[in-house]
């Protein structure tokens, strides 16, 4: 039974309403769905109880923090006040009847369900919400007559469940779910289902023994079978198995041999001889098998599709921008502009909180500004008048007003994204792995079927026909299909469960083949959680420090709050005096004691500051002290992952920041590791080009926006990321934080994974052998056929499950 | 727009549940006092219908028909409302189901043990009993459609999916295996001759047990079972892959020729006997199987395969 | 043997609506969302007492819901 801070929201606010109805919400019991543990599974009586008896605590104890602190909303209502975007951001709208789907990345429980599927409660113009759990999207159907967008959005954010709404979702809006695969693989299951069940009296050799007797009844019909059986299969041959022959002509087009060749062949080849032969009375043909071969492909295929639906690896700089900002005009009126409207010289009002979404002067206000979306720094940055702001950074303190320099799309960071890298699609430029052994399958196959065809021909030539189909149908690489897809996508979900997403199967085969890893520094192998310090300087006494301490508390700089949180604990009191110099640092005292705390100029330091690295200067009773220099905590097992790495691998540092961390990066990493600092953007993209020319396969792991260039350009880019459901550039998987320790032997279970996938090959290929024995000797019948091909993807389905299964339980 | 109020129709389904039990009791009676017959063969001698052969056909009734369909009936009343968000469509049907199941039961039990059979197993019912059970499960269908239709949560949960196959498989079936022309007020002959007519007789037999004892307690135990643990199933998606290949399977396996096949060669030749087995099993444990994956352990109502 | 017709036209009849019904619920969206419902139907529809509803019929349900 959980108890999270948004249901206790939810119950203030249910109360406000209705008391009755709030006893009756609080009684929902937690579903104890995500864990598998029996033991968790609650009794809901009791846990009815429970909560009745603590509903009044929650109450107050969240009326007092109401007081204490008000909520502060980060959503950007900013959109709300036009019309066209409205229009753009809801499903349906016919003027009394507005739909909208928003995200909510907030969902992670039952009770969450419960509590957005009930909004009509709190607001009884919401005519329904349904929840999307996977996907962590609610859709509100509501009266726009009498309420808005702007109030739903507001009382999500109130009950907790702030909805995400940002640029991506008017911009690139109709995306259409492709549910093509669900149906190919309905009608290709339907046919065979049937198919197979019509197909069995052929097995028992029944009915062709006409001339024994046989069965009389099944002798009469079995012309209608058969071509009830022919009837089933034409879907399964157009449509369902379209795609391979749709894959086949491309292949063949640009002079490559993939392994849909074959397997079209096969298709074609079991399709017209079937029909052949019940058009003449030969046989019944093998249309069990053909059916059963496309829909155990498909089959493949639809394992293969593991999406986190939760994540996206799509993500640009449109997913964190804004939808509209404030404008300011000439006569001081306001009024909301779509982004893509801004103007340069366009004077424009950025809120507590809210993105800066192009590049600009700063106006006025106090401007803090945190770039972490950016960089993945997450100490905020001062900025003074007429100081440049970049395009992607969130204001702190206050309001401030930025006048544009550029459109959103010629901005610093957004320019990236006119690299033709974004455009082009990363999979086609990789070859898997059983595309590249089709060609030597195909040409082999078609070998060994000319050359008995060839044999036929000169000894039996009635023959001649039947073994060379025989061999074309024997030889359809379906478990040689299926390998790939069943140990990758086992793979990837097993990775899943390990916390490591990965976007498709083809980023574990080009991650087994990776040479190169590059790094990030700020938020990839540097928290953004905590920071160090270190003193240097002359020693503080305990009374020093403890007014140290005191003074940082009452102030609100991020660089006093971690410093704060880093020094030791003191005796609480009260200050005699207290005054901050914006801008500049702190002052305070006590009895006689005086402290001051900030810059070196503040202080009263006369040499300029040698280190790069941010630092805060402390002066007792005016006598300089010494400097607290901040160094970026690195991740836990930083030292491990490299050196394991550094023997297998090429390594080397990017980062955007200064020089500062040298020293320590020197002592943290493998000798002789490539360090680059000062890289833009661009310069990471580029260097990941310049690494790809030398042929090197590049693993990029990073983490902000900055890094989007080189994790798009790389074979496989990686985003770090500390809370999966916030924030990710576009990449190819995305891992845990918590699981960078673990990063090189994700890789090596990649390259098992490979090794698996080889050695199921070997196996269906042992099966192929034993089927081309019959096919060549002229004796396949359907009954072989109907056995060796089940059987073979069977074997190679179950071995590549164990043995990825057995690969995944040596994974932490 | 406005929040609904509106009421679940319990009353329908408590009646159901009562007439579960009474037709509990009384048709395991009656199999009990068969039982006995195999030991005391004499008990009822001289009695006409209280001979072993007038009442096992009626044991076989009462308890398929009356105690296994009045309890298809309450669960479905139940957890229909509840899935869909919505009362039954309409009470009248409601009650017509109701009160004319339990008729047709009552008309059962007097008409079997005085004679009055078609002698087709599980079919035995003369033909003024057969119109009234298509009748009262055409509104049983109309009604659960017509929920359907008027329900308040878009999505379809699983099993209204497993009652929705049971409604139309069943009326196929009962309809075409009833065909008959009537001779006088309770004496029929099947429109099929011969062999024709024992081909279709064990077509709805085979479909009986398929489509009549299995599938809708599939679909209560997707609702009851999660229900009763709170907890949801192991996958859901399982489940829906569970019925799609379940219907896709099912409906070509039970009916397509291959039950004509089984008995065509059952008896004759050893492997029919061994294909009905294989069919058989492989049917009826892949129902067991996909429902046990799903973590639910309790095996209940529908391992009625034998 | 005609009956053989029968029932075949009967099953494939009945597999072709069923057929259609699912390719009609996929193209709908039913199977969209493969996880929520199965924690949608845990919970309890709210009891709503009132004495109105007491008196019309002591032995339904009534519950309040979104339409």
């Amino acid at each position: 039974m959980d108890l999270h801070l948004c249901h206790q929201v939810l119950a203030n606010e249910l109360w406000k309403n209705n008391p009755v109805i709030t006893v009756v919400m609080i009684a929902v019991p937690t579903v104890s769905n995500t864990t598998k543990n029996a033991s968790v599974a609650t009794d809901a009586k009791r846990s009815t109880r429970f909560f009745r008896k603590t509903i009044s605590l929650i109450i107050t104890t969240y009326r007092l923090q109401q007081v204490l602190r008000p909520p502060r909303l980060k959503v950007n209502m900013t959109f709300s006040e036009t019309e066209s975007i409205i229009e753009k951001l809801t499903e349906f709208n016919d003027g009394n009847l507005q739909i909208v789907n928003l995200y909510v990345p907030l969902i992670h429980c039952s009770s969450c369900i419960w509590v957005l599927e009930n909004l009509n409660k709190l607001n009884p113009f919401i005519s329904s919400s349904q929840v999307n759990f996977s996907k962590k999207t609610v859709r509100i159907a509501y009266d726009s007559q009498k309420t808005s967008l702007k109030d739903v959005v507001l009382l999500l954010a109130r009950i907790g469940y702030e909805p995400y709404i940002s640029l991506e979702d008017i911009d690139g809006k109709e995306k259409k779910v492709d549910r093509s695969l669900i149906y190919k693989l309905g009608v290709a299951g339907f046919a065979f289902g049937n198919v197979m069940f019509l197909s069995f009296p052929d097995y028992f050799d029944l009915s062709s023994s006409k001339t024994s007797g046989g069965e009389f009844w099944l002798n009469q019909y079995e012309v209608v079978f058969r071509w009830l059986m022919f009837a089933f299969s034409l879907p399964v041959v157009f449509y369902a198995g379209a795609d391979y022959f749709v894959s086949a002509y491309k292949g063949l087009r640009s002079k490559i041999l993939n392994i849909d060749v074959p397997i079209s062949l096969g298709i074609l080849v079991l399709f017209v001889r079937s029909t052949l032969e019940i058009m003449f009375d030969w046989g019944s043909g093998f249309f069990d098998s053909l059916t059963g071969l496309v829909f155990f492909l498909l089959l493949g295929k639809f394992f293969q599709q593991k999406t986190y639906s939760f994540l996206s690896f799509e993500r640009d700089y449109k997913s964190y921008f804004p939808i509209a900002v404030t404008k300011i005009n000439d006569d001081g009126t306001e009024e909301s502009v779509q982004v893509h409207e801004i103007k340069q010289g366009d004077l424009l009002l950025i809120r507590n909180e809210e993105l800066i979404p192009v590049d600009g002067i700063h106006y006025k206000g106090k401007a803090q500004i945190d770039y972490s979306f950016v960089t993945g720094e997450s100490v905020p940055v001062e900025r003074e008048f007429g100081d440049k702001v970049f395009a992607g950074g969130r204001q702190m303190n206050g309001p401030i007003e930025v006048e544009a320099l550029k459109s959103v799309s010629q901005s610093y960071l957004t320019q990236l994204w006119s690299n033709s890298v974004f455009k082009t699609d990363k999979s086609t430029r990789f070859q898997n792995i059983t595309d590249s052994i089709g060609k030597r399958f195909t040409i082999g196959v078609l070998t060994i079927a000319f050359l008995a065809t060839s044999y036929w021909i000169y000894f039996d030539p009635s023959l001649a026909m039947n073994v060379f189909t025989a061999v074309l149908i024997i030889a359809c690489p379906c478990a040689i299909a299926l390998a790939s897809p069943f140990t990758l996508g086992n793979m990837l979900r097993i990775f899943g469960q390990k916390k490591f997403y990965l976007r498709d199967t083809s980023a574990i085969e080009q991650l087994a083949q990776v040479d190169t890893a590059i790094f990030d520094k700020t938020g990839t192998i540097t928290t953004s959680k905590q920071s160090t310090a270190t003193y240097q300087g002359m020693p503080l006494t305990p009374e020093e420090e403890s007014l140290l301490k005191n003074t940082l508390r009452a102030s609100n700089h991020p660089l006093s709050r971690t410093l704060y949180d880093i020094l030791s604990d003191h005796n609480i009191y009260t200050l005699d005096d207290y005054e901050e110099h914006l801008g500049k640092g702190l002052e305070g005292s006590k009895g006689n004691k005086h402290i001051k705390i900030g810059s070196s100029e503040f202080v009263g330091k006369e040499e300029v500051s040698d280190s790069l690295n941010t630092a805060v200067h402390v002066a007792s009773n005016n006598t300089y002290k010494g400097k607290y220099v901040f160094h970026n905590q690195y991740r836990e097992g930083v030292t491990e992952v490299f050196e394991q790495m550094a023997g297998q691998l090429q390594l080397a540092i990017l980062s955007g920041d200064n020089e500062g961390e040298k020293r320590n990066l020197e002592k943290l990493l493998p000798k002789l590791t490539p360090l680059y600092f000062n890289q833009k953007p661009e310069d990471k993209l580029a260097f990941i080009t310049s690494l790809q020319e030398q042929c090197k396969k590049v693993l990029m792991v990073g983490d902000g926006l900055n890094d989007a260039g080189a994790l798009a350009q790389a074979e496989v880019g990686i985003a770090i990321s500390e809370n999966i459901n916030v924030f990710s550039p576009a990449c190819d998987g995305i891992l845990d934080a918590s699981k960078f320790q673990q990063l090189y032997q994700y890789i090596i279970a990649s390259k098992k994974a490979m090794k698996i996938i080889k050695l199921s090959f070997l196996l269906s290929l042992l099966y192929n052998v034993v089927g081309l024995y019959f096919a060549v000797t002229g004796q396949l019948e359907p009954v072989i056929a109907a056995i060796l091909m089940p059987l073979s993807s069977i074997s190679v389905v179950g071995f590549t499950t164990i043995m990825t299964n057995l690969q995944g339980r040596k994974l932490k | 727009m406005e929040v609904q109020q509106f009421y679940y129709d319990n009353k329908i389904v408590k009646k159901f549940i009562y007439a579960t039990m009474l037709w509990g009791i009384v048709g395991m009676s009656v199999g009990l006092l068969l039982a006995f017959m195999f030991l005391f063969p004499n008990v009822t001698d001289g009695i006409s219908w209280l001979s072993f052969g007038r009442l096992r056909p009626l044991h076989t009734n009462a308890v398929i028909f009356a105690f296994v369909g009045n309890a298809i009936f309450a669960g479905v009343y139940y957890s229909t409302q509840r899935l869909l968000k919505a009362r039954m469509f309409s009470d009248v049907l409601s009650n017509i189901n109701f009160w004319g199941w339990q008729l047709i039961i009552v008309a059962a039990a007097i008409t079997l043990p005085l004679g009055f059979s078609t002698s087709k197993e599980y079919a035995e019912l003369e033909w003024p009993i057969d119109i009234a059970i298509a009748l009262v499960w055409v509104a049983f269908g109309a009604n659960l459609i017509g929920t359907m239709i008027k329900r308040r949560q878009r999505h379809l949960y699983v099993a209204i999916w497993f009652y929705l196959a049971t409604f139309v498989t069943v009326a196929v079936l009962h309809i075409f295996n009833s065909l008959e022309l009537p001779v006088s007020a309770l004496k029929s002959y099947s429109v099929y001759a011969g062999v024709q007519d024992a081909l279709v007789q064990w077509w709805y037999g085979h479909n009986a047990v398929a489509f009549f004892l299995t599938t809708p307690f599939l679909g209560l135990m997707y609702y009851f079972v999660p229900k009763a643990a709170n907890r949801p199933v192991y996958s859901y998606r399982l489940s829906i892959v569970h019925f799609w290949s379940l219907i896709f399977i099912y409906i070509s396996g039970r009916t397509s020729p291959l039950i004509i096949l089984r008995i065509a060669g059952l008896g004759s030749k050893p492997w029919g006997s061994l294909f009905s087995y294989v069919d058989s099993s492989f049917l009826g444990w892949y129902d067991q199987w996909s429902f046990d994956l799903e973590g639910c352990l309790g095996q209940g109502a529908y391992g009625s395969y034998a | 043997m005609s009956v053989i017709y029968v029932l075949l036209a009967i099953s494939i009849i009945v597999a072709m609506v069923f057929f259609a019904a699912f390719i009609f619920s996929v193209k709908n969206g039913q199977y969209d969302d493969s996880y929520t419902p199965s924690v949608r139907m845990l919970f309890e529809d709210e009891l709503v007492k009132q004495k109105k509803s007491l008196q019309k019929s002591n032995m339904d349900t009534s519950i309040e819901s979104n339409n």
